[in-house]
Parts: structure tokens; sequence; C-alpha cells
């Protein structure tokens, strides 16, 4: 199921809050764990197996961690659910890419076991690590509820695309929460705001980018215009599904972490990666960086540690070679900026942005491809090294009419509507706002349902993990 | 405030929830098309993941106020975005066209391989004549202008006549955007008489409207009003009848039932182009007592056809049009005795660019 479809909004959401706040608090994480499974079953019913297993193996994890909390068995507990959950991930996953790996470089004829991703595994799997890791370190308390831990790891608004919200970010809240009106107001903003930048803007880009995909004469000029497109619809689609799952979060008087904080505002990619995906960056840092010893070790040790972290997120993008390329450049780009010009670009604010976004831009290319060969293509065909044209007929029309469209979207990118309205509520104009703001979410609410009616399917870009 | 808003906007999604899940409309009228029913849903595999699908496109199909919100978003596209197209349709001076490109070279090819396979099979006599035409799509004249994309026609036309026999027809210098309904791909009979005369010219049968008069008959509400979900200005239906046109016979040959050439019911009905020998039919046939002449015309041809044959029919004594999208081409000698008729393949570039439905 999918936040921006009729039957989430006008369906399940308005039973869901009915049913929430009719139950006693007591029964309430029964409510969501029982709506968040028909919200997986909904796109999936047959891999409900799989996260139903990867639940059971957390929480038995966790019981037996506590229980021999000190011996030897507390360990192996830990390393048998990590395994095993990163097992299923990488079965799923990966198993294809490196059988076809294996095939290309010793010429084996393995058949491949083309098999479709459970939807969300990337997102659960790390959020069940999370829980194990923190127990075993003592940095969280054991969930012996079964229906809280279940309700943890299948929670519906970040169990798709995120945010990766760690157990010990929700322990409490799941124990007790506090709902108000204002909190459930602040989550209908949030949400709708969310919406709209998924439906209004990314959506729009996104066909935009499919125009591209499927024209014939594929001019620089049109090369150019999908891939700024691609860029700012991967940020739209993604901010606005993490804004849409942290409003449904408040709705039910949780608290979420952040994931995104303006990334195109950076003038570095070390930077743009404390804003960008912010909760999985904290996740390496958690949980892969710091235990291999992070900067407190030699200095080539260290290096090798920030390049693990970059190509195990690369990979975690995406199961194939281009994505570990993808996380390897990243990793390269932020040592570089440790060593030598970090400083530079902090001191050189302009020549700092244009260059994340410029390495940034260019790694989608990367991103986008589905094997090495097709990013090569991709990149020269940035600069006409394959014969195209500069421009046609075909890239001025899309051009011209998606020019609003993309102005719009550059204006989305940065904080400056929130700073005007907030500027405004704090002004004279306040009043006026206060009129304004709810016939705002009404009219996104209108678009976005019109969107919606007139549509076909439009998943996130980011189901693929 | 906050609280009221919340109650406005859960109210919203309530209500609309509840219209939705009772909504039972069974044909858009403005979309012409069968609309998904929850009643689809019954019966689905709950596993499969089917039931999710139809229980989808029944809300999106059946969620009330549809047609106004798909104006709603329209307006906005066109009117606060500056989309110059909304679901690939492009409107200008009041003019709605489909932006049509690239061209699909292999379905041209598609379509020329079942036209050479008729050809081949049941046109080799060399007493019949052989024409192809291509009609043009009204992006032909309004996208050029523009500066949109268009299929490249030329390319088309060179993929014709290489791919088959017979003496190519164009019609492009003939026919302007006043030619085409503002509000529906197709052509106005209204305006077809120097094509029909030129095709008839190019054929070799002198063109005869003896006696008949242009009609403008009421409303013409094309197909593009309810695509766009624009308030588009409506056409005027004009059909040419009286004359030697007086006393034409239709016949649909599939059910051998006597069809009238202009049926007033059909222009009521989901397509208002069925106005012309009432839509589309594998197999018709018209006859035409007071021609002065024997000569017999095959025409196969898509929705295009029905307008401009009644024209052509004051031409011939006998009009055979075949639909290749309902009719399968190896049962036509079944049907058609393929002598020395003229035999014209009429199609529009919307048909050849999107051939898959031809059998």
């Amino acid at each position: 199921m999918l936040f921006s479809s009729l039957i989430f909004l006008f369906a399940f959401l308005p039973l869901l809050i009915l049913v929430y706040y009719a139950m006693p608090s007591k029964g309430r994480n029964a409510v969501l764990l029982l709506f968040s499974l028909v919200f997986y079953a909904w796109g999936e019913p047959k891999y409900l197996v799989y996260i139903l297993a990867s639940i059971t193996i957390g929480y038995l994890a966790g019981l037996l961690i506590h229980r021999f909390r000190g011996k030897f068995m507390a360990k192996l507990a830990m390393i048998l659910a990590t395994v095993s959950t990163l097992g299923l991930l990488g079965y799923f996953k990966y198993a294809d890419l490196f059988i076809t790996t294996i095939n290309g470089v010793i010429g084996s004829t393995i058949p491949l076991l083309k098999l479709a991703l459970p939807i969300g595994i990337s997102f659960y799997t790390f959020q069940i690590l999370s829980y194990v890791i923190d127990v075993y370190r003592g940095n969280s308390e054991v969930q012996k509820n079964p229906i809280n831990f279940g309700a943890y790891v299948v929670f519906f608004p970040q169990l798709i695309a995120g945010p990766i919200v760690r157990y010990v970010d929700i322990e409490q809240q799941l124990r007790t929460r506090h709902c108000s009106w204002d909190k459930a107001y602040r989550g209908a903003v949030r949400f709708l705001v969310g919406l709209g930048k998924k439906v209004l803007l990314a959506n729009q880009l996104g066909a935009l980018v499919a125009a591209f995909d499927g024209s014939a004469e594929q001019s620089v000029l049109f090369t150019w215009l999908s891939l700024i497109a691609y860029m700012m619809q991967l940020y739209l689609d993604f901010s606005g599904y993490s804004d849409m799952a942290i409003g449904l979060g408040r709705l039910f008087g949780f608290e979420f972490p952040e994931n995104f904080n303006y990334p195109f505002l950076s003038v570095s990619l070390t930077e743009f990666w404390r804003r960008w995906h912010m909760t999985l960056g904290t996740w390496f840092r958690d949980y892969v960086y710091i235990p291999l010893g992070g900067n407190r070790v030699s200095k080539g040790r260290w290096l090798l540690n920030i390049i693990i972290v970059w190509g195990l997120t690369g990979f975690w993008h995406g199961a194939g070679w281009n994505f570990l390329l993808w996380g390897l450049i990243f990793g390269a780009a932020l040592i570089g900026e440790k060593l030598w010009y970090g400083r530079f670009l902090e001191k050189n604010r302009w020549f700092g942005h244009i260059y994340t976004l410029v390495v940034f831009l260019f790694t989608l290319v990367l991103f986008r491809a589905n094997n090495l060969t097709e990013a090569l293509r991709g990149f020269s065909s940035l600069f006409g090294l394959h014969g195209q044209v500069l421009s046609n007929t075909e890239a001025l029309y899309h051009l011209r009419s998606n020019l609003i469209l993309l102005l719009v979207s550059v204006v989305a990118c940065t904080p400056v509507p929130v700073r005007i309205m907030n500027r405004c509520e704090k002004s004279k104009l306040a009043p006026v706002v206060t009129i304004l703001k709810p016939i705002g979410l009404v009219v996104i609410l209108l678009l976005s349902t019109a969107f919606m009616v007139d549509g076909s399917f439009n998943p996130f870009l980011y189901f693929r993990f | 405030m906050k609280k009221l808003t919340l109650a406005l906007l859960f109210a919203l999604i309530l209500a609309g929830g509840i219209a939705m899940f009772l909504g039972n409309t069974d044909v858009s009228l403005s979309e012409r098309r069968q609309m998904a029913q929850w009643s689809d849903v019954a019966g689905s595999n709950l596993l499969s993941g089917n039931f999710m699908t139809k229980v989808e496109n029944a809300a999106m199909d059946q969620f009330p106020l549809r047609d106004s919100f798909r104006a709603l978003k329209a307006n906005f596209l066109y009117r606060v975005m500056g989309k110059l197209d909304n679901n690939n349709l492009y409107i200008h001076n009041g003019s709605a066209a489909k932006l049509e490109y690239p061209l699909d070279e292999l379905s041209v090819q598609n379509a020329i391989s079942k036209f050479s396979k008729v050809q081949n099979s049941f046109l080799r006599n060399p007493k019949i004549n052989i024409y192809t035409c291509i009609v043009p799509d009204k992006s032909y004249y309004l996208a050029q202008e523009l500066g949109y994309p268009t299929l490249d026609y030329e390319r088309m036309e060179q993929m014709f006549s290489e791919g088959l026999k017979g003496t190519s027809i164009q019609i492009y210098d003939l026919l302007d955007i006043d030619s085409y309904y503002a509000t529906d791909p197709h052509w106005t009979q209204g305006e077809l008489v120097p094509v029909a005369e030129y095709l008839a010219q190019q054929m070799g049968v002198p063109f005869h409207l003896e006696g008949a008069t242009l009609h403008a008959d009421g409303e013409f509400i094309g197909a593009y009003v309810g695509q766009s979900a624009m308030n588009l200005a409506k056409d005027e239906l004009t059909y040419w009848d009286g004359g030697i046109l007086e006393n034409l016979k239709a016949t649909d040959l599939s059910t051998g039932e006597t069809i009238p050439v202009y049926n007033l019911e059909g222009r009521q009905g989901n397509d208002p182009y069925d106005f012309f020998l009432g839509g589309a039919a594998p197999l018709q046939v018209i006859e035409n007592p007071d021609c002065p002449n024997n000569r017999e015309l095959i025409i196969f041809r898509d929705s295009f056809g029905s307008s401009i044959a009644p024209l052509l029919a004051g031409s011939y004594r006998r009009v055979v049009l075949v639909d290749l999208r309902y009719m399968n081409s190896n049962v036509l000698n079944q049907y058609i005795r393929f002598s020395n008729q003229d035999v014209l393949f009429l199609y529009s570039t919307l048909i050849l660019n999107q051939s898959s439905a031809l059998r």
C-alpha cells in the first residue's frame, strides 16, 4: 500500500484513526501492529512470512541476550540473529548479483534465482539489527512484549522506506506516548506537505525523467534536464515520504527522527551526507564505523574503515556493482575532504555548493544505471560523446513545459518556504497565516487527490531498497 | 483553529472514503470507457496481489466527483504550472490534439506486414488497382507550428512506399487544422470534399457529389472533451447528404443487417463519431444504385474511413469497408470476391504508430 493512494488516504487512515483513538491506551500497540501487517500484506501478502520470521528472530534474540547476559550464549544469540537477518537480506537482494558475477568470471551457467525483493527488507532488517545490537550492548532494555516489539518493527509509517528508527529512539514511546491536538495537527501538516512534495512535484519530475527514458533521440540538453529533474525527484520523493512517515507517526503520538535537512545547501559531501538520509548515515556510523574503530585507529585503518562503510552504503542502495562504485566514490571524496580540501570548501562556500551539487549530480548517473556499461554511456552522453545533437525540439518542448515545475521544485528543495512561513507567523501577518494555512492544507489535499484520481500506480523510488 | 483544521481534514477524508465505497458508476461518458467496479473485486485471489490491484482501480474509478477532480488537475497543470500538455493532450486555440511521438518504426512495420500479407494473399490480380493513403493526425498541422515534437511523417511515408505495393496518395496539403474537429482526433466530413475528390481523381474515377448539400446538425462532443478534462468549446456536426447520396444503402456484412449511413442514434452514445456508419465494424458495404459506373472500391481502413466512405460512394457502385482491427484478414475471401476492384489502404498516423490492434 502507498501513502499516495486513495485506498490509504480515504480508507486505511481514517479507519485506523477511528479504531486507534477508540481503543484504550493499552491496546493501541496491538491496533498499530494489526493495521501495519495489513498495510504490508496489501502489497505483498506472500512475503508477510519473511517479515514475521525476521520479527521472531529479533524478538527471541533479545530475550536470549537478556536471559544469558554476560555469557557466551548472549553473544551467540546476537551473532545468530545478525547473521540470519542479514542472510535473508543478502539472499533476496544480492544472490542474483553474485550468481551473475560468478558466471561471468568463471564461465559457469548457474541459473538465476530471480527473487522478488520483499518490500522494505533493507529498512526493517536494519531496525531489527539495531535492536539486537543495542540490547546486547546494554543500550536498550529487552522488549518482552511481542506485540510491542512487532509494532516497533512493522509500524507502517516507516516500514517501507524509513526513516530507520532505532529501538532506543522509540522504546519509551512504545510504553507511553503523549497524543495531543497540537501533535496531531503538526503531524497532519507534515504529512500533507510530504504528500504534496511527492504527488505534485516528485511524480511530475518523474514523468519528465520517464519522457527522457522513452525518447528516441536523447539530446545533450535533454540528458542534463532529465538528470537535474531526477536529482530533485529523488530528494522530493524520498524526503516527501519521510515527511509523511514523520507526520503519520505524530498522528499516533510518536516522534520519529528527522531524515533530511536540506542536503542541497551543503558545501561539502561530508556535510551532504549529514543532511541526506540521516538515519542511514548514523546507523552505519554507530553499527559499522565505530565498531571498526572509527578514526581512533591508525591512519591507514581509518581510511579503510571509511571505504568499508561507504562500500556497504553503496551496496545497501542496490544490488549492483554500479552501486558499490557509487558508494566508493563518496568514500574517496570524503577522504579527500578530510585530508586535503575540506577546509577550502568551508571557506569558499559558493565553490563548495557547486562542487557538492555537481559531484552528487554526476554520481546519479551511476545510481540510475542498471549496470556499469550503461553508467559509462550515460556519463559520456552528458557531453555529447555519442554524437548526440546539442538540443532538439523534444528537449526544448520539455524544458518549456516543465519550467515552472523545475523552478518550484528548486525552491521546494530549500528551506525558503518554511522560513517565509515562520517569519509570517511571527509578524503582523500572523492572523492572515492563521486563516491561509488551513486553506493551504485543504488545497494540497484536494490537489493531491485530483492527481491520484487521474493517475495510476506511482511507487516511491526507494521501494527497491 | 488547529482542532477545526484537523476536524475539517478528517471529515473530508472520511466523507471521501465513504462516498468512494458507495460509488457504482458503470460507464464514464467523459472518458468513454467502462469503470472498474467494486463488484469486480469479489472472487479475486487475496494472496495473488490481484485483489489489491482491483481494489485500487475501483477506488480510482469510483471516487466521488471524479470528473471534477480530473478537471482540477488539468486546470492546475495548464494554468498554474504552465504545462503544455496533460496526459499527452495539448490544447491550442481551443483545438485539442494528442502529442504523438516518437515514430514507432516497429509498429509501422507491423502494420505494413499485415497489409502486405493482404496484398500478397488477395490482391495479386493485375486488374486490381492498389492505393495507399496515410491520414495525418492533427499534430501534423498544430505541433509543427508550435514547435512541439511530432512523428517523423516523412519516414512513415517512406516506410509505406517501400513496404507496400500500390500508388501512394498524399493528402497533407489538402487538409489543415480546421479540417478536424476541435474536440476530437477525427476529421470533419464537412471539410473532406477536396480530399475525396482528390482520392477519386488519383484512383481514376470521376468524382460525383451532385445535388448533395452540407448539413450542420447540433453539437459534436468529441473524445478529447472528456480526456482533456478541460472546458472545450463544443464542435458542430457537419455531413453531406442528399442528391447522389440520397439512395445510399449500407449493410453490416458481419450481421447482414441494413445500417444507416448516418446514424442519428450513434452520436448520442459513447463515441459520437459512430454517427458515420454506426461506428467501428469489421466489414461493411455501401451500395449506390445511382452511381453511373459499375466500379467497386475496397477500403482497408480505421475510423477515419467511416466519414469519407460515403463521399467516395458517390463515385462507386459499391464501397466495401474492411476494418482489420476487428477482422482477421485470413477470412477475407470468404466475404469478398477479389477481381478488379480499386483497393485503398487508408489509415491514420495514430493507428499506424500503435498498430498492435491490427489482426
